[in-house]
């Protein structure tokens, strides 16, 4: 999950490859300059269209998206909802 | 105006419809034509991202022996008319001005081409038209209009998202405005209650052709087909529809911040049409 995940952020926010072999601890949101508030809605949008679920507003919150990890267990929550 | 150089020629033009004009480009076949493709654009600003990549194509579609005709709808780009303006309905009777011009300008067989929830629009066109079409090639098709129209009123939101005030302010109060009959502005473009209310309604899996061999064509990091797209590809399957999946590695040029092309989306796309003539 979490490379699955690795490899939509860098390719949302066009990193290319920059996130390189990096786990879940890697900080995202206030460590990559990239990703401001509009890249956050492109992320969003990445995530629903490669999955195939939707999220809803109040799903969406800052802690969601502190680390890969903490956007990887998202994903998986909202896989096994 | 007709394009130089070591390119392929092309005709712009207008043609004269309801409101107005719309802003067309043809791009006519290298040597004989084996048949031509009508391009439907992706909606708002993606239209605008995707430029490059639709002229790109539409030249390798022009040396593999194809015609190709690009429409501006209404209210979109060239064209007469605010994007306020826009109706589904009426960009439903653009691409049938666009397919009634090439019926009499061009021969051969008339393949359909959208990008995004230009995809679904083909595909409702289709459901609508008289005319029968030889194929439809697909790129990136929205899967849900439902959720398109959340992602770009997301747009609106931005920031706010993030602060845990969206709950009382998010998409869905903004769907509430349109509810209420408002017009909302939306990254530069008006978003008009009419218009947000078709798109909502529509779902790729509800609308498989009937008799239309189909091609999805779907750009990512990985080179695979999405789960999403690929449910909705086996509910087309398991109603019958002809559908081909093909996935190829390459960054979402319609959507990214920095341009970039996908030189392999052109070549599989070719390929793909050239096979369907073979």
């Amino acid at each position: 999950m979490i490379d699955q995940v690795r490899t939509i952020v860098d390719s949302a926010l066009q990193l290319r490859g920059r996130l390189g072999a990096s786990d879940g601890a890697t900080a995202l949101l206030g460590a990559i300059p990239e990703l401001d508030s509009m890249a956050v809605v492109s992320l969003i949008t990445a995530l629903e269209e490669h999955f195939g679920f939707t999220v809803a507003d109040d799903e969406i919150e800052a802690a969601t998206f502190a680390t890969l990890g903490s956007l990887a267990d998202f994903v998986q929550h909202k896989l096994d909802a | 105006m007709s394009g130089n150089g070591s390119r392929v020629p092309f005709d712009a033009f207008f043609l004269p419809a309801a409101g107005g004009e719309r802003f067309c480009i043809f791009h006519p076949a290298n040597g004989a034509p084996l048949g031509s493709v009508l391009y439907v654009h992706p909606f708002a600003e993606e239209m605008n991202k995707s430029r490059r990549m639709a002229a790109l194509q539409a030249r390798a579609f022009c040396r593999r022996g194809y015609n190709v005709l690009q429409i501006d709808l209404l209210g979109c780009g060239d064209s007469s008319g605010d994007f306020g303006d826009a109706r589904w309905n009426a960009w439903n009777d653009d691409v049938a001005l666009a397919a009634d011009w090439l019926a009499r300008h061009a021969e051969g067989p008339v393949h359909l081409w959208g990008l995004r929830l230009g995809a679904l629009l083909a595909l409702d066109h289709l459901r609508q038209a008289g005319r029968s079409f030889a194929g439809l090639l697909l790129w990136q098709p929205v899967i849900s209009g439902a959720q398109f129209m959340t992602q770009f009123l997301r747009l609106r939101l931005g920031s706010e998202m993030l602060s845990g005030a969206a709950a009382g302010s998010g998409t869905e109060q903004l769907r509430a405005q349109l509810a209420a009959g408002r017009a909302l502005e939306i990254a530069g473009y008006e978003l008009t209650p009419q218009l947000a209310s078709a798109i909502e309604r529509l779902d790729l899996a509800a609308l498989p052709p009937e008799n239309v061999p189909s091609h999805w064509f779907e750009v990512n990091a990985e080179g695979k087909p999405s789960p999403g797209l690929r449910r909705a590809g086996q509910t087309w399957s398991s109603a019958g529809a002809e559908v081909e999946l093909h996935a190829v590695r390459g960054e979402p040029f319609w959507s990214s911040v920095e341009p970039c092309e996908c030189a392999e989306l052109i070549g599989a796309t070719c390929d793909t049409l050239s096979l369907a003539h073979a």
